[in-house]
C-alpha cells in the first residue's frame, strides 16, 4: 500500500473541515476525489502535502508517517502537489520554472525539459516565454511537467481540467493517461466524464467526510451513475 | 433589571466614577487626572483599533490637533475653557474629516503608516511651519478664565470634571458599540467585503468612525492642554504613539474596560516604574514583545477568558 | 541647480539602499519591519564607535558596521520575524516597533541623546559641469548604482535570486517543489538589514547621527516603498530616486519641508492609487 490515510481530522480554527477520513492507494493506482465545492477535497490534498496539520489521525506513505511534516520534506519524499488555479511563476520564463523545479532534485534541467516536450511538443517553442503568457491548458501542462521532475512516486493534482475548453481537456487527459502506470495519483476532479476515463477508484466526499468509495469499474465508467451519488 | 443597567452602560459609569475617585483621593489627584485624560485618548484610539480593527500608528496627530486647537483658541480668541474643549473636538473632527477619505481606503500596514506619516507632517507644521503661531518648540503657555461651576485651576474641581468627561465618553462609546452600528463596525473588522455585499457603504462608516475616533482623541488632547496650562509639540510627537498602542494592547483591544484598564496600566508603568528602572523604555519594548507573542488579549481579555472558563465549568456542574 | 540634482541623486541612492531591504522583507514575508530602522541606526553608531580604533579609516568602519549587523539581524529574524509569519499584520508592526524602541533606548544609554556630527570622510570636491560637488556624494551615487545593477543581476540570473522572485509571488508553490523558501527569505532579511546598515553609515556624514535617526528615515523609506508599490523592486528603485529628487528640490526652497513634501507626494499617490496590504 503506497498511501494510507487513517481516521484523519483537520480543523480550520474551531471549524472541522475534515472528519474521520479513511482512504488508501496502491502503487500505480489512480484515485479520484469527487464532491461538491466545500466538501474538503482540496483540504485533504493540502493535508497530505503537508500544508495543513491534522488534529487527529495518521497518514502513511510507503509505511512512513508523514502527517505533520513540512511541505518541503513531503515533496522530497516523492509526493508532489499540483495546485489549483494553474499557478505558475508568471514572472519567470517556462525554462526558469523548470530550472527552479529541478534545483532541489538531482535531475538535469535538460532532462526535465525533454520530458515536458515529450508530453507536449509545443512546449519547446514556449521555453523562453514568460510563464504568465501561457494559456490555461499550457500552464496546467507546465505544472504537471514541473511536478514530474525528480521522478516522484505520488502526484496530488487539484482540479486539472477546471476552466479549460473541451479540446484542451482532451490534451490534459491524454497527458495524464500517458503518466498512468508510471506513478500513482490522487486527482481532485469535478468533471465527471474525465473521472470516468481516468479513475481506477473513486471516493465521493460530502461535507468533510468520505461518503462512499466506488470500486466497480463499470459504475465509474458511467459518469451519470457517479452524478447520482453527489 | 441589573442586566438592563449593565447593557445601558450605567453600571460601568458608576464603577468608573467610583474607581477613579478612590484612586485619586488615595494617591495623587494631579496624577490621576493625567491617567483619566490618557484613558479617554485610549478609548478614542481603541474604537478604531479594537472595534474596527485598524491600527493607527499616528493617533497623536489627533490628540495634538485637539490640544493645539484648544490652545490657539485660548491664546488668540477667548480664554474660555469650555469653548477651548469644543474647539479641540472640532479640530480633531476637522482633521479626521479631511484625512479620512485618504486614510480609510488603506488597510493593515498602509493604514498604520499613513497615519504615522500624517502625524509626522502635523508635528512638522506645529514645530516649524507655523511656529510663529504655535510657539514652535516652546509652545504656548495659557491662562484660562474662571467660569461658574468650573474653576480649572482648582485641581479637585478639574479632577471631578475629568471623571465626568471620562464617564461621558465611556457612556457614549458603550451605547455606540452596543448598537447596530457597533455590530457593523465589527463586521467591517472581520470581513469588510461581506458587509459591502449586504449593502452597506462601508467607506462612509469607516470615515465616520475615523472622525469619531479622532474627535475623542482630540478631546483628550484639549483636556490635557487645560490640565497642564500649556501646549507644545510633545503633544503631537509621533514617537509617543507607542504609548497608546501599548495601552490598548495591554488592556485588551476591543473592549471599553480593557481600554481604560490599559490606560491606567501604561500610566502606572510609565510613572512609577520609570522611577525604579532608568531604562524603562527597554522594558516597555520587551513588554510589547511579550504581549504580541504571548498575551494578545491583554489583561482584560485574559480576565474575561478565565471568567468564561469558570462560568462554563459552573454551568456544566449544575447540569 | 546642478548641485541640487546631484544631491537629489545622492539622497535617492541612499533611499534606494535602505528601502530595497524594506521592500524585500515586505514582499517576502508581508511584514512591515520597523526593526529596519534599528539596524540602520546601529550601523551608524557602530561606525562612530569603531572609527577611533581604525585610525579614522572610514571604509574600514563601513565594513565593521556591516559585519556587526549580520549576526544582529540574524537574531532579529530568528526570534522575532520568523514568529510573525501568518500573524495579523498589526502584530508585526507592533513587535518590530518594539525592537526599534529597545534599540533606540540602548543607543541612548550607551551614547547619550545628543546628536553626533560626523565629517565628510573624503573631504574633497570635484568640478562637475562647472559646479563644485563633494566627491563623497558622487561616490554614494556610484555605490547605489552599482548595487542596483548587482541586485538586478542577482535576481535575474542566479538561481537563488529566481527562487526569491518565485517565492515573493507564490510561497506555497515554491515549498511544494521541495525548496525551503523560508531559509532564503531569512537570507533576504539579513541582506536587507546589511543594506540598511550600509545606508546608515553612508548617510551619517551628510545628516546627523542621533538616536531617533532610524525612526526618521524609516518613515521616508516606507513612503518610498508605498509610492513604488508594495513588494515591487523596480517600483522601489524608481520611487527612491524620484523622492530623493523631491527632497532635494524642496529642500532648496524651504529646508525643513523636504520630508513633509515626501509625505505629501505619498498622500497624493494614495488618493489616486489606494493600496491594499
Amino acid at each position: 500500500m503506497l498511501l494510507t490515510v487513517t481516521d484523519l481530522d483537520v480543523h480550520y480554527g474551531h471549524a472541522k473541515a475534515l472528519h474521520h477520513i479513511n482512504l488508501h492507494l496502491s502503487k500505480g493506482e489512480v484515485i479520484c476525489m469527487v464532491g461538491r465545492n466545500g466538501a474538503g477535497k482540496t483540504t485533504l490534498l493540502k493535508t497530505i502535502a503537508g500544508f495543513l496539520k491534522p488534529t487527529q489521525g495518521s497518514i502513511l506513505f510507503e509505511q512512513k508517517t508523514i502527517q505533520g511534516l513540512v511541505p518541503e520534506k513531503v515533496s522530497m519524499m516523492g509526493i508532489r502537489y499540483v495546485f489549483q488555479d494553474k499557478r505558475v511563476f508568471g514572472e519567470l520564463t517556462v525554462k526558469e520554472n523548470i530550472e527552479l523545479a529541478a534545483y532541489p532534485t538531482k535531475e538535469k534541467v535538460s532532462d526535465s525539459i525533454d520530458r515536458i516536450v515529450n508530453l507536449y511538443p509545443r512546449m519547446s517553442v514556449l521555453l523562453d516565454s514568460k510563464a504568465k503568457g501561457l494559456s490555461g491548458g499550457q500552464r496546467q501542462i507546465l505544472l504537471i511537467g514541473r511536478a514530474l521532475i525528480g521522478e516522484p512516486k505520488l502526484l496530488l493534482i487539484d482540479e486539472p481540467t477546471e476552466g479549460l475548453s473541451a479540446g484542451i481537456i482532451e490534451e490534459i487527459v491524454n497527458v495524464i493517461g500517458r503518466m498512468k502506470g508510471q506513478l500513482s495519483m490522487v486527482i481532485v476532479e469535478q468533471n465527471l466524464s474525465v473521472v470516468s476515463r481516468m479513475a481506477d477508484r473513486v471516493y465521493i466526499m460530502k461535507e468533510g467526510s468520505i461518503f462512499k468509495e466506488i470500486i466497480d469499474r463499470a459504475v465509474i465508467a458511467q459518469s451519470n451513475a457517479l452524478e447520482a451519488y453527489l | 433589571m441589573t442586566s438592563k443597567i449593565r447593557d445601558s452602560g450605567g453600571l460601568g459609569v458608576i464603577l468608573i466614577a467610583l474607581g477613579f475617585t478612590i484612586l485619586g483621593t488615595g494617591t495623587s489627584i494631579h496624577r490621576t487626572t493625567d491617567f483619566i485624560i490618557f484613558c479617554i485618548f485610549v478609548l478614542g484610539f481603541d474604537l478604531l483599533y479594537g472595534h474596527m480593527g485598524r491600527l493607527s500608528f499616528g493617533h497623536m496627530l489627533f490628540f495634538g490637533s485637539g490640544a493645539y486647537a484648544a490652545g490657539l483658541l485660548v491664546r488668540y480668541i477667548t480664554p474660555h475653557p469650555l469653548l477651548a474643549l469644543l474647539a479641540g473636538i472640532c479640530g480633531g473632527a476637522l482633521v479626521g474629516g479631511i484625512l479620512g477619505p485618504v486614510v480609510v481606503r488603506a488597510t493593515g500596514a498602509c493604514f498604520a503608516l499613513i497615519n504615522l506619516a500624517f502625524n509626522q507632517v502635523g508635528h512638522f507644521l506645529a514645530l516649524v511651519a507655523f511656529a510663529k503661531v504655535t510657539g514652535g518648540e516652546d509652545g504656548l503657555s495659557l491662562t484660562f478664565s474662571k467660569i461658574p461651576f468650573l474653576n480649572i485651576s482648582n485641581p479637585k474641581v478639574f479632577f471631578g470634571f475629568t471623571i465626568f468627561c471620562l464617564c461621558l465618553v465611556y457612556y457614549f462609546l458603550k451605547r455606540l458599540t452596543s448598537s447596530p452600528y457597533g455590530i457593523l463596525l465589527r463586521t467591517i473588522r472581520e470581513n469588510e467585503t461581506r458587509a459591502q455585499f449586504i449593502g452597506y457603504n462601508t467607506f462612509q462608516y469607516k470615515w465616520i468612525t475615523f472622525v469619531i475616533s479622532s474627535s475623542i482623541s482630540a478631546f483628550a488632547g484639549a483636556l490635557a492642554t487645560l490640565n497642564y496650562g500649556y501646549v507644545n509639540p510633545s503633544f503631537i510627537d509621533p514617537t509617543r504613539n507607542v504609548e497608546v498602542v501599548f495601552a490598548a494592547l495591554i488592556g485588551g483591544a476591543g473592549s471599553l474596560y480593557g481600554a481604560i484598564l490599559g490606560g491606567v496600566s501604561y500610566m502606572v508603568i510609565s510613572n512609577y516604574l520609570a522611577r525604579y528602572i532608568p531604562r524603562w523604555e527597554i522594558f516597555l519594548g520587551l513588554a510589547l514583545l511579550l504581549l504580541v507573542f504571548k498575551f494578545k488579549e491583554g489583561i482584560w481579555g485574559n480576565i474575561l477568558a478565565v471568567w468564561k472558563r469558570r462560568t462554563q465549568a459552573r454551568s456544566v456542574n449544575r447540569t | 541647480m546642478i548641485s541640487t540634482l546631484i544631491y537629489g541623486l545622492t539622497i535617492g541612492g541612499i533611499l534606494y539602499i535602505i528601502s530595497i531591504g524594506l521592500s524585500l522583507t515586505f514582499g517576502s514575508m508581508r511584514i512591515v519591519n520597523f526593526a529596519h530602522g534599528m539596524v540602520y541606526t546601529t550601523g551608524a553608531y557602530i561606525l562612530i564607535a569603531a572609527l577611533p580604533f581604525l585610525h579614522n579609516n572610514f571604509f574600514a568602519g563601513v565594513l565593521v558596521a556591516i559585519v556587526v549587523v549580520i549576526p544582529l539581524s540574524f537574531i532579529i529574524e530568528k526570534f522575532i520575524i520568523r514568529r510573525l509569519y501568518g500573524e495579523s499584520i498589526d502584530y508585526a508592526i507592533i513587535a518590530t516597533y518594539a525592537v526599534l524602541l529597545i534599540g533606540v533606548d540602548l543607543v541612548k544609554w550607551i551614547w547619550g541623546t545628543s546628536p553626533i556630527p560626523l565629517s565628510d570622510p573624503v573631504g574633497k570636491s570635484v568640478t562637475f559641469l562647472s559646479i563644485e560637488v563633494p566627491l563623497y556624494r558622487l561616490i554614494i551615487i556610484a555605490i547605489s548604482l552599482t548595487l542596483c545593477v548587482g541586485l538586478w543581476l542577482f535576481f535575474k540570473k542566479t538561481i537563488v535570486g529566481k527562487i526569491i522572485i518565485a517565492g515573493l509571488q507564490d510561497r506555497e508553490a515554491v515549498r511544494s517543489l521541495g525548496i525551503s523558501v523560508d531559509k532564503y527569505f531569512s537570507l533576504v532579511f539579513v541582506l536587507g538589514s546589511c543594506l540598511a546598515a550600509l545606508g546608515g553609515v553612508l548617510y551619517a556624514p551628510i545628516t546627523t547621527v542621533h538616536p531617533y535617526m532610524g525612526f526618521h528615515i524609516l518613515l521616508i523609506s516606507f513612503a518610498v516603498v508605498i509610492v513604488g508599490g508594495l513588494g515591487s523592486l523596480k517600483g522601489t528603485t524608481i520611487s527612491a530616486f524620484v523622492l530623493g529628487m523631491v527632497m532635494a528640490i524642496t529642500g532648496r526652497f524651504w529646508g525643513p519641508a523636504a520630508e513633509a513634501m515626501v509625505f505629501a507626494v505619498m498622500a497624493v499617490v494614495l488618493i489616486y492609487k489606494p493600496i491594499e496590504v
